[in-house]
């Protein structure tokens, strides 16, 4: 006879959503009974005196930590790397579904500085149409000349700043209307 | 004349360099603090500071010479050490340095003027047989001259900017019918860029290699090479990778661009240690490219194949001493790999990574040499070059080299920056480069993922998300506020609080 | 009782009734608008089987006549009621947008006014969740009477218990008003909208084509119009804040905030408070790194994150009890203060202040936003509020001036002559009338104007005014900086300074009320 186990009703689920839709179910995270996407997994976090947290998994030890977190968005960086996620509850993730598939899109796409630095070019202008992929400007920070990259394509609305300004972290630096 | 003691005017990794030569040579060294980093690990580790926190001029600190000499004279320091970068190849520097009477730690100011001008250098090199890419000797005044060249030296051309680098002012042309065009664009682009419209015109390789030799000479007519030093790996004309020696040299080619580095070497009187750069293109040609005429941040790899310390060198050639080493003492041993941990953000397009250093940790073993210039709470700011650390992996062959920097790599815990160690191991991780079959254009043509991760490094991170959540909705949960508590209030406050309503 | 009689049978019926009520169909159809049931909120709401429903079996009101569609239904559209939230009492109202949309009727509106005046009596704190289509129109000017009724409690209660407001549908016309007086408004993002107007009127009277979300939407309340305190991106998330808010604040005025027992009680030295700032005093830097120093791990929250960003204000803890925070955020807008700020920073004092929740101001000002714009909307009256508000609050007020602090935004921002109990300053303190460059340019005009160097010259005396004035030393040896402190032990000096103020009253004159410059 095959026995079915009950599932617990209120037996928790988190799903990490990772921004290319890689979903990993993740059950029981304070217990021994892990189990991530269904698969039993052996895996232990911790932290030492000094508050950082370390995972341990197939004998290795690795430093991790959480670099950005707003409500159920996070981002974790784990062996120099960052992987970015929304936590869902499985209610949460049907919504996200929903939401996903009725979206109305944004118009307007602000790029704003990820890092502090000064202008050194601008390389287009107001009413200017940009591709996915094109760098809109070179901003300067620690003697490198970074190139600033539009990720979406659309006309250059407004620029809110000019060369040789110098801009703080996330100054919004142009809009572009999709 | 011995030196007693030596103003570093460096930082970073550099400086902490030098200090460690120094101070086992009995030298005292001074190190100077900037108001940009007062708390670097440098600082703590030179006998002396010289402070330069209050400079309120338009000047970097690291780039103000009379500020340098006079901290200098201050200081009693009788020899300056410019580290690489700033002023080490500033043949002014140099020359108020021996106006002043203080050592400079380097060649002569005539030797650096005569390799820092380009037009010069390659007249050098042609005296002195030492093969370089034809071209002209001089700017180009139109298009029309640069297509005469051209059709003389055959296609590809580069066009360069004679005033500039790092890739502006920069046009390959492939084709005649694309010079008019190409020539206007690079005159433009490097006028914008350095106000100075003068193109050069050259044989341009496709993607050759670059390998430099490490050369040493004294103030006695001695001069020998070290080896070369395999620097391919670039992104954006920036080494991320070095190694030595290279899988591209047999011995016969290595004596023969050794000796051509020499020639040079010779040819300016250079007391000092330098190096002097090639492109190898895939037939085994080599050209002269320029020289270095400074310690370099690659230098590592060949202390570890030659057991020298050419900082050591350096200070004892500056001293005056006579090159003890003959070219036939030099016995090469062994692979070295360094790599360069920049903060770096690899997956943002390499863009700097700014914070506070929370935690570091590098590995530790026999051959694994760091050279680093940041500890815990280390503070990484805009105000200079990006990199932290370079890890020196020395091993019998370059096959174990690869291998044990690949563990030594992994073992790096570094907390509170992005840094570069992942794009490192993607590089050590690739086939081409396990074989040794790579150039220049590498990060370009041969990396589809710039950074290495393990396949459950996602997963793994999910959890930890996940995890996190799941625990503060279990500390909201069960951590009950102690309501009663707040109800609780003293009869003081209570009355009063009572009173005023 | 006779469990088969008529009485018991009959009660039994209108429970079915009343369940059924609740069809699959309609739980479904909330769902797959991403939405959960009002049903769903409340028991998510409170903690498990905590919550208690009052006036279930309301019908609706008499319509006017006979115009429109004629429904009947339980409850008519709200589920009201009460029960506990991490242990303690709270009541709430939850709108049923499946129950005609769950449009406000005369009833509707009576059951919600019965849930707050009992939350007054009983001095707890009260939750409307809000999903409705706005006044019932076939009810007429009874729903109207209805919402006022709302307001007029809304507007009594303030000030004595905390009243939350989370927007989960639409609010339109009317129903945004109990939201703008209640102490905090949540949304949730994408399914939630205020507005006083909606899309279609808009077209029709001024012919602009605008969408739910770019009118009304929780991301233009959140960062343009400040309407929003909260936004989350679902409403279990949007819950959870509510649950967390109410871990920090009392249940009444009379109260003091709760107090956590497992906090943080390490009274750490920290070098990194050294490290943030910048010795330039013109490069930015973020002031949450620094409040997340001071106050125990993990436990700010802050208020209207996107809204008026060059003053941060939120809640925190110090060794397991509440504080206020406002602070000036260097990276916005160099921290200046202006209209939006000196709202959003007044309307939280005035919060904390009824709350007997200390406040602790962190300072780095330059000063006002200077500009045309800023004076023709009357920053003046403005910044006046910013000002009455630190003025008027009694609660312990503790000011540590980090950088700048320059001119009237160094009175406003709780200066020890405007009332700060314990004014500190870290050595990196610049207090003066204005900054070097403009001081130095209005005092030695003629000797800049004469000079052969006068950029040499504005230099030193840039670096005299600094020395001689623009520093926390002149202050402290007046009396108007209580202490100069090493930046490291900061999270230690609040500590003690914030239990030496603990037992603080301030006798106020009888008045029926100040008057505030609205």
């Amino acid at each position: 006879m095959k026995l079915l186990k009950p599932k617990k009703k209120n037996d928790p689920e988190y799903i990490a959503v990772s921004p290319a839709g890689k979903k990993y179910v993740i059950r029981n995270p304070f217990s021994e009974e892990l189990r991530i996407n269904g698969h039993k997994q052996d895996v232990k976090i911790f932290e030492d005196k000094e508050g950082f947290t370390f995972i341990e998994f197939k004998n290795k030890k690795y430093l991790a930590e959480i670099t950005d977190k707003s409500q159920n968005k996070y981002t974790v960086l784990l062996n120099g790397l960052s992987y970015s996620f929304t936590i869902e509850s499985p209610i949460s993730y049907k919504r996200r579904k929903y939401l996903e598939k009725h979206k109305q899109t944004n118009k307007l796409e602000i790029i704003s500085a990820p890092m502090p630095g000064k202008i050194a070019e601008l390389l287009v202008e107001e009413n200017t149409q940009v591709k996915e992929g094109e760098a809109i400007l070179i901003l300067e920070a620690m003697k490198m000349q970074n190139e600033i990259i539009t990720q979406v394509s659309g006309k250059i609305q407004k620029i809110h700043v000019k060369a040789g300004d110098s801009v703080s972290k996330d100054e919004v630096l142009m809009e572009i209307e999709r | 004349m011995k030196i007693k003691s030596l103003l570093i005017a460096n930082r970073g990794e550099i400086a902490v360099r030098i200090h460690e030569t120094a101070k086992r040579m009995n030298i005292k060294t001074i190190g100077i603090k900037t108001a940009k980093e007062p708390n670097a690990l440098y600082l703590r580790l030179v006998d002396d500071v010289v402070d330069f926190s209050d400079s309120q001029d338009e000047i970097p600190e690291f780039l103000d010479i009379e500020r340098i000499i006079e901290a200098a004279h201050q200081s009693k320091a009788d020899a300056i050490h410019p580290g690489y970068g700033f002023l080490a190849e500033n043949p002014y520097f140099a020359r108020r340095c021996e106006e002043e009477k203080i050592l400079f730690v380097g060649p002569s100011a005539l030797a650096i003027f005569k390799m820092g001008n380009k037009t010069i250098a390659k007249q050098i090199a042609q005296r002195y047989n030492v093969p370089l890419l034809q071209g002209s000797q001089r700017t180009i005044k139109d298009s029309k001259e640069a297509e005469d060249i051209a059709e003389k030296i055959g296609y590809p051309v580069i066009l360069k900017a004679a005033a500039g680098g790092g890739g502006r002012g920069m046009r390959i042309v492939e084709k005649a019918s694309n010079m008019e065009k190409m020539f206007r664009m690079a005159a433009n682009e490097s006028e914008k860029a350095f106000n100075d419209s003068s193109l050069f015109i050259e044989k341009y390789v496709r993607n050759p290699r670059h390998i430099e030799f490490q050369i040493m000479g004294d103030r006695h007519g001695n001069y020998i090479h070290l080896g070369e030093r395999e620097c391919s790996i670039q992104r954006k004309h920036q080494k991320l990778i070095e190694e030595s020696p290279s899988v591209a040299l047999d011995e016969k080619l290595r004596i023969e661009m050794g000796e051509a580095a020499v020639r040079i070497a010779k040819a300016v009187y250079y007391h000092s240690v330098g190096t002097v750069e090639f492109l190898l293109d895939a037939d085994k040609n080599f050209f002269f490219m320029e020289m270095n005429t400074r310690i370099q941040v690659e230098h590592p790899v060949t202390e570890a194949v030659s057991g020298i310390d050419l900082v050591e060198w350096q200070l004892r050639i500056a001293e005056g001493q006579q090159l003890t080493l003959k070219q036939e003492d030099i016995k090469l041993a062994g692979w070295a790999i360094e790599c360069r941990i920049n903060a770096e953000d690899v997956q943002a397009g390499f863009s700097p990574n700014l914070g506070i250093i929370e935690k570091v940790s590098f590995p530790k073993g026999k051959n694994i040499r760091v050279d680093t210039g940041i500890t815990d709470y280390s503070v990484i700011t805009p105000y200079f070059d990006s990199m932290v650390a370079k890890v020196i992996i020395h091993a019998e062959n370059r096959e174990k080299a690869i291998s044990a920097a690949n563990s030594a790599l992994k073992k790096i815990w570094i907390r509170g920056i992005k840094t570069t160690v992942p794009f490192c191991l993607a590089v050590l991780n690739n086939k081409k480069f396990k074989d040794g079959d790579f150039n220049t254009s590498f990060i370009e043509k041969e990396m589809e993922k710039l950074y290495y991760n393990e396949e459950e490094d996602e997963m793994l991170a999910a959890y930890v998300a996940a995890f996190d959540f799941a625990a503060e909705l279990e500390t909201d949960r069960s951590a009950k506020p102690d309501f009663e508590r707040g109800k609780n209030i003293s009869p003081w406050v209570l009355n009063k609080r009572l009173k005023s309503l | 009782m006779d469990v088969k009689g008529r009485l018991y049978t009959r009660f039994l019926e209108r429970t079915k009734a009343y369940a059924a009520q609740q069809s699959d169909a309609i739980i479904e159809k909330q769902h797959s608008k991403g939405k959960m049931t009002a049903r769903e909120r409340v028991d998510m709401l409170f903690d498990p089987g905590t919550f208690e429903e009052i006036d279930a079996f309301s019908m609706p009101g008499p319509a006017g006549g006979d115009f429109g569609k004629k429904v009947t239904a339980f409850g008519d559209g709200v589920i009201t009621g009460y029960g506990r939230i991490s242990g303690r009492l709270a009541f709430a109202y939850s709108q049923d947008f499946t129950v005609m949309g769950g449009s406000l009727g005369s009833v509707h509106a009576s059951k919600i006014a019965k849930i707050q005046d009992m939350a007054l009596k009983m001095g707890a704190p009260i939750i409307g969740l809000i999903d409705s289509g706005g006044a019932r129109i076939q009810e007429g000017v009874a729903s109207l009477a209805g919402y006022a009724s709302i307001f007029n409690r809304n507007v009594t209660s303030s000030g004595v218990i905390p009243q939350i407001s989370v927007i989960m549908g639409p609010a339109a016309g009317g129903a945004v008003y109990s939201p703008s007086i209640t102490d905090f408004v949540f949304m949730t993002n994408k399914t939630s909208h205020m507005f006083v107007t909606g899309p279609n009127v808009v077209k029709e009277v001024l012919n602009e084509d605008v969408s739910f979300d770019d009118l009304g939407g929780a991301m233009v309340h959140m960062k343009k119009s400040g309407v929003a305190h909260f936004v989350y991106e679902d409403e279990e998330n949007t819950i959870r804040g509510v649950q967390k808010l109410l871990s920090y604040l009392p249940s009444n005025n009379l109260e003091n905030p709760p107090f956590f027992e497992y906090c943080d009680t390490d009274l750490r030295v920290d070098d990194r408070f050294r490290e943030i700032i910048p010795d330039d005093p013109n490069k930015p830097y973020d002031i949450k790194e620094i409040i997340n120093l001071i106050i125990d791990r993990n436990t700010f929250f802050e208020v209207a994150t996107f809204f008026a960003q060059n003053l941060v204000i939120g809640f925190g803890r110090l060794r397991g009890k509440t504080i206020g925070i406002i602070a000036n955020q260097p990276k916005v807008l160099a921290g200046t203060l202006d209209i939006n700020s000196s709202v959003k920073g007044a309307r939280f004092i005035r919060f904390c202040d009824s709350f007997n929740i200390p406040i602790l101001t962190l300072e780095d000002v330059p000063g006002f936003l200077p500009g045309v714009d800023q004076e023709h909307n009357g920053i003046i009256r403005h910044g006046a509020k910013l000002l009455y508000a630190y003025a008027d609050a009694t609660v312990p007020k503790i000011t540590v001036i980090l950088r700048k602090s320059y001119g009237g935004a160094y009175c406003v921002m709780n200066s020890k002559n405007l009332g700060g109990d314990f004014n500190l300053a870290w050595p990196t303190a610049e207090i003066a009338v204005m900054g070097p460059e403009g001081a130095v340019s209005i005092l030695y005009r003629k000797e800049l104007l004469e000079s052969d160097d006068p950029a040499k010259l504005k230099k030193e005396l840039t670096a005299r005014y600094r020395d001689e004035i623009a520093n926390p030393y002149v202050a402290d040896d007046k009396g108007y900086i209580d202490e100069v402190i090493d930046p490291a032990v900061t999270r230690k000096k609040l500590i003690s300074a914030f239990e030496a103020l603990e037992n603080k009253h301030v006798s106020v004159p009888s008045r029926k009320h100040g008057n505030i410059p609205l």
